[in-house]
This record gives C-alpha cells, sequence and structure tokens, in this order.
C-alpha cells in the first residue's frame, strides 16, 4: 500500500509538473518532458505491480477480477489469458487510456509544445482542452475497479487533480499540490492569460 | 562580484568562460547580459599580489524574442559562451540563448585623431578662410574605450533549445547543439549550416534521449563528441560520413541494477561533458557523479567520483523541488591533474586524480575576504559530527554552483554563485585533505 501510495503520488506530481512545464518561459523544455514522462512511466509501472500483488495477497486462487472493460480499437494486443496476469494487463491498458487518447489528438503530447507551431494557437489550445476533458471524464467511465479494492487508482488520480486544480483557482497560479518552493512559480513577462485559459480548463475538465 | 542593484532573476549567472590565455573572463546572464573582467597585470611594486579581476565590457548580447508562429517566448538568457582564439588585437566570442548564436567583436580604443583641418576640437566645420595651413592630424592617447559589436548572427538554425556550442580547432567552424540535432557553421557565413547529427525519431512517440551536451576535439578538428540524457557518450568522426548519426565509438557504463529506482534515468542524464586538455580523456558531470573516460575504453570510465552521494537516499523530495533537474558543469584544470564541479550550498568540489584525494570548499562571502583562505567544508551524514559541519539536511539547494571555469594554466578558478561571481586565486589546491 505504501509503495502503491508513493507511486501515485509521484505519478500525480509528473502530471503537474508536465502541465507546469508549458506556461514556464520559452516553450515545453524536450529534455524536461521526457524525464517527467520517464518517471511517471516507471511510476506508473510500480503501481501497477503493486497493485497486482496486493491483489495475489488477498486472493491466492484468484478468479479474473478484470474489469468489464471494451478495450479501445487502438489497444491492439490484449491477452485472451485468464489469470491475474490479465488484470494487471487490462490495468495497464485502461491506465495507458487517458495518455493514448491524448496521443490520438495530437501527435505526441511531447511534441505538442514543438509542433504547436504548425497550429495556430488558439486551435492548440482547444485541442489540450479537449484532452483535458477526454482525460477526466475516459478516467472513472472505463476503468471500473476490481471490487476488492474499495477506490481504483484513477478515480482518486482524478480526485487529486481535481483538488489541485481547485487548489490552483483558489490560491493562484502558483500553488501546486505539493507546495514546492515558491520559486517554481512562474514569471513576471508572460501576460496573465495563459493563466486564466488554464484556470478556464481547468474549470471545464472538472 | 556583488550587483549594486537589487538582486533579480536576470542577474542570476548563467555561463562562465575564461578565454584562452586566461586574461579575459566572461560571465553571461538570465537577463541576456554578458559582462568580461579582465585580469590586471600584476603590479612591478607589489610582485607578491596576483593580477586581480576587473570588469573590463558589460553588454546587452540577447534580448527576449517572440516566435509568432509558435505562440511562444524566447528566452535571452545566455546559456553558453565560447571564446574564439585570437588572431589579431580584438577578442571574439560566440554567446548563444536557446534558438540564436551571436559573434561579438571587443575592441579596444586608446587613441584618437586630433588636429583635423576642416573641422575643429569639437566637430563643428571651420570657416575656410580661416584655414591658412594644412596639418596632419595625429593620434593622441584617450582614456580606453571598449567597444562591442555584434559582427555575425547566426538564427534559424534549431528548432529545439540550444544547450551548448563549441568553436572547431580549425578556427574557422563551430558547432551548436540543441534537443536532437547538433549543426556546424561556418563563422563568416550566418545563413546556413550543416546538420551532422539527428536523432530525431520519425515519430516523436519513440523518442528516448535527447543530446544534452556536445564539444570538438581541442585537437583534432574532425572529432566531436556529444552526450545523451541516457548517459552515454558517442564520438563522432566528421570524414567518415557528412550526417554522424553513426557514432565512431559509444561511451558507455552498463547500469548498477541495485541501484535501480524511480529516478535512475534522470540521474544518469549527462549534464555536461568536456574534453580534457591533453585531448585525451573526457570529463562528463550526472546529477550525483563526475566521471573520467579514457577515450581508448568505451566499456566504463576510468575513474568515478561521488560529488554527493548522500543526495542519493533524498532523490524523491529533490523530484518534487525539481533540484534533481539541475545541470551542473564540470572542469578540468590546466594540466588535468585536478577536476571540479559545483553542489548545493554554494559548495563546489575537487578532485585530485593523482593523489585520490578531494576537498569540498564554500563559496560565500564570510570566506571571501582577500587573501582568506578558503576553509575546507565537510558534509555529515551520520554519526560523528565535527564542529563545523553541515549536516544533509540544512543544506540549501536554493544556493547552487552550477557554473565553474578553471584559467587555462593557472590556479585560478572563477565559481557562479546565483548571482555572485567568485574568483580565487592560487592556495586552494593546498588545502585537499
Amino acid at each position: 500500500m505504501e509503495v502503491q501510495k508513493e507511486a501515485q503520488r509521484i505519478m500525480t506530481l509528473s502530471v503537474w509538473k508536465m502541465y507546469h512545464s508549458r506556461m514556464q518561459r520559452g516553450g515545453l523544455r524536450l529534455h524536461r518532458s521526457l524525464q517527467l514522462s520517464l518517471v511517471m512511466r516507471s511510476a506508473r509501472e510500480l503501481y501497477l505491480s503493486a497493485k497486482v500483488e496486493a491483489l495475489d495477497l488477498e486472493t491466492p486462487s484468484t478468479p479474473t477480477r478484470c474489469p468489464p472493460l471494451s478495450p479501445e480499437p487502438m489497444d491492439t494486443q490484449e491477452d485472451e489469458e485468464e489469470a491475474s496476469p490479465r488484470a494487471a494487463e487490462t490495468l495497464a491498458r485502461c491506465s495507458a487510456h487517458p495518455a493514448r487518447v491524448g496521443r490520438k489528438r495530437r501527435s505526441s503530447s511531447l511534441s505538442n509544445g514543438v509542433d504547436a507551431g504548425l497550429v495556430p494557437s488558439k486551435k492548440a489550445r482547444l485541442e489540450e482542452k479537449e484532452e483535458a476533458e477526454d482525460a477526466s471524464s475516459e478516467v472513472p467511465d472505463r476503468l471500473l475497479p476490481p471490487p476488492a479494492q474499495a477506490e481504483g487508482a484513477f478515480p482518486n488520480l482524478a480526485r487529486v487533480l481535481q483538488r489541485s486544480f481547485s487548489g490552483l483557482l483558489n490560491r493562484g497560479p502558483t500553488a501546486p499540490p505539493t507546495a514546492p518552493p515558491a520559486r517554481d512559480a512562474k514569471p513576471v513577462c508572460r501576460p496573465a492569460d495563459p493563466v486564466l485559459s488554464v484556470l478556464v480548463r481547468a474549470v471545464v475538465a472538472f | 562580484m556583488p550587483s549594486h542593484r537589487m538582486p533579480s532573476e536576470a542577474d542570476i549567472i548563467s555561463t562562465v568562460e575564461f578565454n584562452h590565455t586566461g586574461e579575459l573572463l566572461a560571465t553571461g546572464d538570465k537577463g541576456g547580459r554578458v559582462v568580461i573582467f579582465q585580469r590586471e597585470p600584476e603590479s612591478k611594486n607589489a610582485p607578491h599580489s596576483q593580477g586581480e579581476y576587473d570588469v573590463y565590457s558589460t553588454f546587452q548580447s540577447h534580448e527576449p524574442e517572440f516566435d509568432y508562429l509558435k505562440s511562444l517566448e524566447i528566452e535571452e538568457k545566455i546559456n553558453k559562451i565560447k571564446w574564439l582564439p585570437q588572431q589579431n588585437a580584438a577578442h571574439s566570442l560566440l554567446s548563444t540563448n536557446d534558438k540564436t548564436i551571436k559573434l561579438w567583436k571587443i575592441t579596444e580604443r586608446d587613441k584618437r585623431p586630433e588636429g583635423y583641418n576642416l573641422k575643429d576640437e569639437e566637430g563643428k566645420l571651420k570657416d575656410l578662410s580661416t584655414v591658412t595651413s594644412l596639418q596632419v592630424p595625429v593620434l593622441k592617447p584617450m582614456d580606453l574605450m571598449v567597444e562591442v559589436s555584434p559582427r555575425r548572427i547566426f538564427a534559424n538554425g534549431h528548432t529545439y533549445h540550444i544547450n551548448s556550442i563549441s568553436v572547431n580547432s580549425d578556427c574557422e567552424t563551430y558547432m551548436s547543439a540543441d534537443d536532437l540535432r547538433i549543426n556546424l557553421w561556418h563563422l563568416a557565413v550566418t545563413d546556413r549550416s550543416f546538420n551532422i547529427v539527428d536523432i530525431k525519431p520519425a515519430n516523436m512517440e519513440d523518442l528516448t534521449e535527447v543530446i544534452t551536451a556536445s564539444e570538438f576535439h581541442p585537437h583534432h578538428c574532425n572529432l566531436f563528441v556529444y552526450s545523451s540524457s541516457k548517459g552515454s557518450l558517442r564520438l563522432c568522426d566528421m570524414r567518415a560520413a557528412a550526417l554522424c548519426d553513426k557514432h565512431s565509438k559509444l561511451f558507455e557504463e552498463p547500469e548498477d541494477p541495485s541501484s535501480r529506482s524511480f529516478f535512475s534515468e534522470i540521474i544518469s542524464s549527462v549534464s555536461d561533458v568536456k574534453f580534457s586538455h591533453s585531448g585525451r580523456y573526457m570529463l562528463t558531470r550526472d546529477y550525483l557523479t563526475v566521471k573520467v573516460w579514457d577515450l581508448n575504453m568505451e566499456a566504463r570510465p576510468i575513474e568515478t567520483y561521488q560529488v554527493h552521494d548522500y543526495l542519493r537516499s533524498k532523490l524523491c523530495s529533490l523530484y518534487e523541488n525539481d533540484c534533481i533537474f539541475d545541470k551542473f558543469e564540470c572542469a578540468w584544470n590546466g594540466s588535468d591533474s585536478v577536476i571540479m564541479t559545483g553542489a548545493y550550498n554554494n559548495f563546489f568540489r575537487m578532485f585530485d586524480r593523482n593523489s585520490k584525494r578531494d576537498v569540498t570548499l564554500e563559496a560565500s562571502r564570510e570566506s571571501s575576504k582577500p587573501r582568506a583562505v578558503l576553509k575546507p567544508r565537510r558534509v555529515c551524514i551520520g554519526g560523528k559530527r565535527r564542529r563545523d559541519d553541515i549536516s544533509v539536511d540544512s543544506l540549501d539547494f536554493a544556493k547552487k554552483i552550477l557554473h565553474t571555469a578553471w584559467h587555462p594554466a593557472e590556479n585560478i578558478i572563477a565559481i557562479a554563485a546565483t548571482n555572485n561571481l567568485y574568483i580565487f586565486q592560487d592556495k586552494v589546491n593546498s588545502d585537499m585533505h
């Protein structure tokens, strides 16, 4: 549980950092985005493997606890085996959903900042808004948690993100969920508009 | 050099570089300014006092720009400065921000012509009827004026953010590297450059590593090295092909599986790579270590030094406060026997490669009175704590020394501590313990 919680916390933090890095002066930094996505991926893997272990411990003779999902057509290699590995894999597929959907909409979260140059900025913002909505609505709909657990990862994640964005609304643009030092707060030269649009997006998304 | 204004983010020093003789020291800051210091000639009256560095010139190198197509602001922060070898009375340097490299020429004017025939002392045209004889204007001494002018602007060469520039030993070309590509420029040609490395994948979703630093070999004009976010170094030979995507040598240390964590990949990213003056070795810096590599051995570094291994158990907190992303630089001394790098709490570390001794020193106002001898510092992890030790938990992570430089020949080092520049001379080496 500890491991799961920690992994979840790191995932949330990474998402926040990625979001926040878009507003930095100088634009999205490719190296930073890559590093954040690597950490997020590691955290997700750890979370899922810890979850699988927890499931194994609870019910040794596992009937499959697969949530009754219908995977999207884009999720090609679905295993048909019945076992807790399947639960893990479907969970893995589900967890990939928000990111995958996001990627489907634009070429990649990484390239967004760069290739947004090909698309006028208003359209890029619209797409981001869509992605945020999709990510949040996708998550509770598609991922039905296994009955053994009161709450799955991603409803929690959505709630945490919601809290953090409410925090954004309440406290102002520089407040992160885990309160890193104020010097993370970003700069002065950028006009207020991106911040307002962020807040608008947050409200719409949740 | 303490700033006279209130310290602001624009004053944060972002790069430090000695020129090839060590006579000049250039610093760049977040506000796009370059400040050049010059070493005063040693005074004959006081032969024991070494020449000190005074401000020689200050100029605005880069301004903030806006990329309208991408709706992105381009920061004016100076990422790197590299001096060109001096070829005449003028000095030249390259300075770069995220997107544009500029060649600056620095010249001195200490004489001015006087005694014009047609103009008077103030420059007004004379009444011709008063001119009865011709004189030859003579050059008279004047107060030294340092003039800086931008001679070339190398723009639009990079889609991603420039992280390094390096002048070739041929003194005609230089390269600039961003996250995915490296370009070769001729110093006299601004409207085109040659792409010599391109690691951009066809599908950006497949991106797994980026270029973090690059440098030309000090003697072989066809060789250069670039480092990656995965901790590897690639040595490339420009004679082999026009596009050097295939490396000549790949330097990579296998990962120790026992030390794997969430953050293994981040901390293995190489933040700086420097050839030794001899050209035989390379020095790399990743988050926790500095490593010396022999060009003849690709399998692993020949030496590894722990900079601040006590941070290994604190990586999660360092991820939270973004410190884990800090990019520290490293430096060789003139004889390649000592290496130096910065750390937190305004500490910097030096490692003597021969004696294997190391020292931790602090750049602070208290310890930097003139002629003061720097006292070695110690970070205590647990157990016995000596009087002046600092505990890990009381380290100030806001005080980071990312940029350091070592004089090419003498024991003079320049340390950038946020918005202050410290220059230490002479006695530093004798304090190794």
